[in-house]
């Protein structure tokens, strides 16, 4: 007897459903997938424009399984983009494509202002005025800040010449709504991702061993290890420090700098990994960000497509208009672009000093620069093994105080953290450590592991993981996706820039 | 092409004794040249040639060439 199929059931599972979005990592996402991946590679034999549809309809499925109506933002910030960079690029007066850049800008940040901002700004006049305003019934669109950023990018790149705008809407609106990045980046650039839309690549055997490396890499970094060290100790203590020690809340501390690394660039890795099973390559968010010999280095290692969006598109400008004050114009738009990189991040308090706190930290780095040199040059510490190690270590350790901040939820704990590490620690709870927590013991070392190993070793392992035979990759895959139902502390966790 | 004048410029502000650079070299690549020193090559620049740049012009940059060409276009305004 042949088994009947139950379509409401598989309608039931494509639906939108705020409960259950489509997250990288969970076991519907890989059962979507596999199903569109049987589609395309059926498609791949033909030409591309099949394929471009086909992708273009999978991305679609993909941000309305998990953001429901809110899709219809979406195509709506990607048309208002579209006809704003067609006509900056159509228009010969350098004034009319600025008032058009300006417009443009109005509306975006208007939009994620609306949605991002409005009930932190209502709180805020609440608390100051002493006011009782309700706050508004607004939902945050899933991955909003990424598309509208990613989508700015588009624009401003025709408004400084480095981009010819497409006039294919199709083509343009695969660079905008790729299933890949949609929800959390990489902020890709369209002069990198146009290109690979039009050129409609079959993915080789090579993008497939590469993109199931990455899968399972970011598996392991997301679902095993952070996820993991978060649910059974850093986010406990982080929620309540004063229940804690200061030892733990220290241990904590260093943890959550393994958890977000490895959430985050796990979350990339997965990203890049779906996209190679495509043929299309992401860019890279990370390149060992812990061991930035300085705050200005972190960020060229952390998040790099978002910090490079800020880099070209709101420091370097600012920075040229405030030129005529020397160091402390450069200083000043370091403030400013810092400020809003928290703000980016999210509507609270926390988050906005922890981006004020990496400003201050730079501004005052490239302030004190010459003072710093000529105080290293006369202890003859310059460019000695020393030197680099101290630059690494403090660099760390700075970066570790801003994500204390970075984590709470109000300032409150943040500065309960260090009340606790400073005021009641018990240095023998260390030798305990292992016996209270041995899962989390292991993680953590395995995640250190991770986050320092040198490069030439992970390259290393990559070739010659690569020269096996696809059904090796294919099988590990497998392994690594079992291991992680096993492991898999609770549900499924949501990626942390998921909120952003 | 980049004239020596404009090379001294750049080599002087950012501390080198030499370094090739070409139409085609990006600021990125050229040691000190960094997005904190950047505006600074460009104010030492503007005070060689007595020359006041709009920041668009400068953005608009993709190489070194095209700074050195705006430069010229300024000289010769």
């Amino acid at each position: 007897m042949i088994p009947s199929i139950d379509f409401s059931k598989i309608l039931e599972i494509l639906k939108y459903d705020p409960k259950d979005p489509l997250l990288f990592g969970t076991i519907t996402f890989f059962f979507i997938f596999m199903g569109f991946l049987f589609l395309f590679n059926f498609v791949s034999l033909s030409k591309s424009k099949p394929k471009l549809y086909l992708l273009l309809a999978f991305s679609l499925f993909f941000y309305y399984k998990s953001g429901g109506e809110m899709l219809a933002l979406l195509l709506l910030v990607a048309v208002v983009n579209f006809l704003a960079g067609y006509f900056i690029f159509k228009n010969g007066s350098q004034s009319v494509k600025k008032l058009i850049l300006v417009l443009n800008l109005i509306v975006n940040i208007g939009l994620l202002g609306y949605f991002k901002y409005t009930n932190f700004f209502i709180t805020l006049y609440n608390d100051v005025q002493g006011t009782q305003i309700d706050a508004f019934n607004i939902l945050l669109p899933l991955g909003i800040s990424f598309y509208i950023f990613k989508a700015l990018s588009y624009v401003f790149d025709i408004y400084y010449e480095s981009l010819e705008p497409v006039y294919r809407f199709d083509e343009y609106l695969l660079y905008i709504t790729f299933f890949g990045n949609i929800i959390a980046g990489p902020i890709d650039r369209a002069t990198e991702f146009l290109p690979q839309v039009r050129e409609g690549k079959t993915p080789s055997k090579e993008d497939v061993s590469l993109g199931s490396l990455f899968i399972i890499s970011g598996l392991v970094k997301k679902s095993i290890i952070a996820d993991y060290i978060s649910q059974s100790f850093i986010a406990r203590v982080f929620d309540e420090p004063l229940k804690y020690t200061g030892t733990e809340n220290l241990i904590a501390v260093y943890g959550y700098a393994i958890q977000i690394f490895c959430d985050f660039s796990g979350y990339t890795d997965l990203a890049i990994g779906v996209a190679l099973l495509v043929g299309y390559n992401l860019m890279n968010n990370f390149n060992y960000p812990y061991i930035a010999s300085s705050v200005a280095d972190f960020w060229r290692r952390w998040h790099i497509s978002f910090s490079r969006w800020l880099l070209d598109y709101l420091f370097t400008p600012l920075q040229m208009g405030l030129r005529g004050l020397g160091n402390y114009g450069t200083a000043l738009a370091i403030l400013i672009t810092f400020t809003i990189c928290g703000m980016w991040h999210g509507a609270s308090i926390p988050f906005i000093f922890w981006g004020i706190l990496h400003g201050f930290y730079m501004s005052f780095g490239l302030l004190t620069k010459k003072i710093r040199k000529r105080f290293t040059d006369a202890i003859k510490l310059t460019n000695t093994p020393l030197h680099k190690f101290l630059q690494i270590f403090i660099t760390f350790h700075l970066v570790l105080i801003g994500w204390v901040f970075f984590s709470a939820k109000s300032m409150e704990n943040a500065f309960n953290v260090f009340k606790q590490i400073f005021s009641f620690f018990k240095p023998e709870i260390f030798g305990q450590f292992y016996e209270g927590y041995p899962g989390v013991t292991i993680f953590l070392i395995l995640g250190v592991i991770l986050v320092f190993s040198p490069k030439r070793a992970i390259d290393s392992i990559r070739t010659n993981l690569l020269k096996l035979p696809l059904i090796f990759h294919a099988i590990l895959l497998a392994i690594t996706i079992w291991l992680v139902m096993q492991i898999q502390y609770a549900d499924f966790q949501p990626f942390i820039y998921f909120d952003f | 092409m980049i004239s020596e004048r404009f090379k001294n410029t750049i080599l002087k502000q950012l501390e080198l004794d030499d370094f090739d650079i070409q139409d085609e070299t990006k600021a990125n690549t050229v040691p000190g040249w960094d997005s904190l020193n950047h505006v600074n090559v460009i104010v030492a620049i503007e005070k060689e040639y007595g020359v006041k740049f709009k920041g668009i012009e400068v953005l608009k940059c993709k190489n070194i060439g095209d700074l050195q060409k705006l430069v010229d276009s300024k000289i010769n305004q």
